[in-house]
């Protein structure tokens, strides 16, 4: 599968989703740090504003206990009674340890504690110099009522008081700023806790809002691509189907077993089955095949795919038995169906119904036979016609008076003639009349007689035939189809050489070899060679096609073919050389003949 | 039966047929030549004074026609009987000839042809164009 840009894998996917969690719990871990850090400073503030409390509380008490003292001493100077002494005397007993309090209270402040150091003097100055002198006064039932000595008590006393005063004062005044503090503490928390809320919602809408998207996007182009590649592989399925229903050939797909898969319509026509009687089933049941002649099952072709893991062309010959039980001539090839990795996933094989092509192929044959005979009509009727010629004149001569002297001497000529006649005809039915098996062909014979028919030939294109035939020469053959052969032959070196020209057959043993490179049984060679002006090469090449002629509307172009088929059949060889040079131009044609091959039955 | 004997040369290169048919036509009353092929056949023509020439088509070296055309250029007038063991001649041998006509049809058809070349012209169209209208229809 390509990469696409919008497409997302499996690992980016997770990646996005990591981070889709992974932010809000960040963003709230740092929101969660900064209210604590924010909180921690509203607590210390707080814990000021209880200290300026504290301060405060501490400061009225010692406040409350001067006042105690003062109206103690008060009491007492106006009664003389001690017991009116006794508030004072507990003030007494107390201030010094509500001083330190006082003093632990006000902590690091210097100027409180500057002030209470003061105080604490003022109130030891009263008590020094005012409380304890005015005590033993009164004690010793001196006078107090000094309007002075009061109004110096007072003084020291309003000091004190103002003291006091200005301390609760400076704590109050304190105690009122931390509360504004921890006021606009509380009221920057609100506002960050506000704009850290929005900016982190606003933060983690965006981030998920652009990862969804980019999910989003990924899965609509995924989408997109799995749309198309559905929409192509419907259309390259479709695109292959039509051409497997289209095409000439039969085509018949199969799993690695060798089950029947599919079979294209012209497959179904071939073989008779349906597909839904095929379907399924091992492919032998469905292309029963068998060897043309030995009627023999061909190897299936699964199984050769399989052996030869290749593209196979299955054997020739083949015959394919119909459902119904009729056969058809076929060609056939395999060839195996692999998945990625290269194995073999079936089989495919193709077969074309080729029952024409051999009746054609046949009726060439056949044809062309009969042109071989065709060529030879005009010598035929000549080696015919001029015996009967004579005869007829003889006969004639006879019938109106001639001695019997004569009689004899014409009769001795007719026979002479009718004999020739015989000949002609023996050697022109040679020609047609064919054995069933292969008999022993004396070639000096068959050459001879197949060079009286062409004489006239020869005789008519001015050209001189020299030969060299052995007798006792003998090769187990087809005789009418080597006829056939060298008629063929020596007419196209007869025609090649021309007015003037000269064509030599000669027949030699071929003792055989086993020796070399090609192994040769023992047999007999055939020569035919003209003094033509020989063949090119570009030509050459074409000789043995069939259709392929030189001779324009004159030849059927399947003289050579033809003579290749019969003497492959009879396992020999033929050979075509040619030379066109000026000085020895010219073609010579091999054919070699074992004195007992084995029969090609099937031909090519 | 011709009254005065005319010269007749017959050339063919079918030896025994040419004996045959010399012996056949001097049986018939005529003086005959024989002459194996095309070239021996021209110089007797030449050198001879043959009142008709019996032809054959098919021979080597030079054939019938050739030979016709040949007569014709040196003595036109001399009839020409052409003799072709092959049907299906060429048509411009077969305008070049007199009459023509296939070998073993027999001597009788030989004969009368032969006698008609002697005919004054109007009685030898007349009996040519019978004959030679069957032959040609026998041969196309």
């Amino acid at each position: 599968m390509e990469r696409n840009e919008g497409a997302v894998n499996l690992s980016q996917f997770n990646r996005i989703l990591r981070q889709v969690f992974l932010l809000p719990v960040i963003a709230l871990l740092l929101t969660a740090g900064a209210l604590y850090w924010q909180i921690q400073g509203a607590n210390a503030t707080v814990n000021l504003i209880q200290e300026s409390d504290a301060r405060i509380t501490q400061a009225t008490l010692v406040s409350k206990l001067l006042v105690d003292e003062e109206s103690g001493l008060r009491g007492y100077e106006t009664t003389g009674d001690i017991r009116f002494l006794q508030p004072y005397l507990d003030a007494q007993d107390h201030l010094k340890k509500e001083f330190q309090k006082l003093t632990d209270v006000a902590g690091s402040d210097p100027e409180q504690v500057s002030y209470i150091a003061d105080l604490q003097d003022k109130q030891q100055t009263w008590h020094d110099a005012f409380a304890v002198p005015l005590i033993a006064t009164v004690r010793a039932g001196g006078r107090t009522s000094d309007v002075e000595l009061n109004l110096h008590g007072k003084d020291l006393m309003d000091e004190i008081r103002k003291d006091v005063g200005s301390i609760i004062h400076v704590a109050e005044q304190h105690r009122a700023e931390r509360i504004a503090h921890w006021h606009r503490q509380v009221h920057t928390m609100l506002g960050a806790l506000l704009v850290l809320a929005l900016g982190i919602g606003v933060l983690i809408g965006l981030f998920t809002r652009s990862r969804l998207h980019a999910v989003s996007d990924a899965y609509s182009t995924s989408l997109d691509v799995l749309r198309r590649r559905a929409e192509e592989i419907f259309q390259s399925e479709q695109r292959l189907r039509t051409t497997l229903a289209s095409i000439g050939d039969g085509v018949i797909t199969c799993d690695a077993d060798g089950r029947v898969q599919m079979m294209n319509p012209v497959a179904r026509g071939l073989t008779g089955w349906t597909q839904d009687e095929a379907q399924g089933r091992p492919l032998e049941h469905v292309f029963h095949i068998v060897h043309e002649t030995t009627r023999e099952l061909v190897e299936n072709p699964v199984a050769k795919v399989k052996r030869l893991d290749n593209v196979v062309d299955l054997a020739n010959h083949t015959v394919l038995i119909r459902k119904d039980g009729t056969e058809l001539n076929i060609a056939d090839s395999g060839a195996p169906i692999r998945d990625q990795s290269g194995a073999t996933t079936g089989i495919v094989l193709v077969f074309r119904d080729i029952t024409m092509e051999r009746k054609t192929q046949d009726a060439l044959l056949a044809n062309e036979k009969l042109a071989v005979a065709g060529r030879l009509a005009a010598t035929i009727a000549h080696e015919i016609h001029n015996p009967l010629d004579s005869v007829s004149n003889l006969l004639y001569l006879m019938r109106n008076g001639a001695t019997p002297e004569e009689s004899r001497q014409f009769m001795d000529m007719a026979e002479q003639e009718l004999a020739r006649v015989t000949q002609i005809s023996r050697a022109m039915l040679g020609l047609y009349r064919e054995s069933k098996a292969p008999v022993l062909v004396d070639l000096r014979e068959m050459l001879q007689e197949i060079l009286l028919l062409m004489e006239r030939r020869f005789s008519d294109l001015g050209v001189t035939l020299t030969t060299s035939l052995p007798s006792n020469l003998s090769v187990a053959a087809f005789p009418a189809e080597l006829r056939q052969v060298f008629t063929n032959l020596i007419t196209n070196a007869a025609e090649a050489a021309g007015r003037g020209g000269e064509v030599r057959v000669s027949v030699s043993p071929y003792p055989g070899n086993s020796a070399g490179s090609q192994k040769m049984p023992e047999g007999a060679e055939v020569v035919i060679s003209d003094n033509g002006p020989g063949i090119s090469e570009d030509v050459l090449s074409h000789l043995f096609q069939p259709f392929f002629t030189t001779k324009g509307e004159q030849g059927t172009g399947l003289g050579l073919w033809v003579s290749r088929g019969i003497v492959n059949k009879h396992g020999g060889i033929i050979e075509l050389t040619s030379d066109t040079t000026d000085a020895s131009h010219g073609t010579a044609v091999r054919v070699f003949l074992a004195t007992n091959p084995t029969i090609n039955a099937g031909g090519d | 039966m011709a009254q005065e004997s005319h010269l007749v040369l017959c050339v063919d290169d079918e030896l025994v047929g040419l004996r045959v048919r010399k012996l056949l036509l001097e049986r018939a009353g005529y003086r005959v030549l024989t002459a194996p092929s095309g070239l021996e056949g021209l110089e007797i023509f030449q050198t001879e004074p043959v009142e008709a020439v019996v032809l054959d088509y098919s021979m080597p070296g030079m054939h019938g026609g050739e030979v016709a055309s040949r007569m014709r250029q040196t003595k036109p007038e001399v009839p020409i009987l052409l003799l072709s063991a092959y049907i299906g001649l060429p048509a411009e041998v077969i305008s070049l000839v007199d009459l023509y006509m296939t070998k073993g049809e027999g001597a009788p058809i030989l004969l009368g042809k032969l006698e008609s070349l002697f005919q004054p012209v109007h009685a030898r169209s007349g009996n040519g164009a019978e004959r030679g209208g069957r032959e040609s229809k026998s041969i196309q």
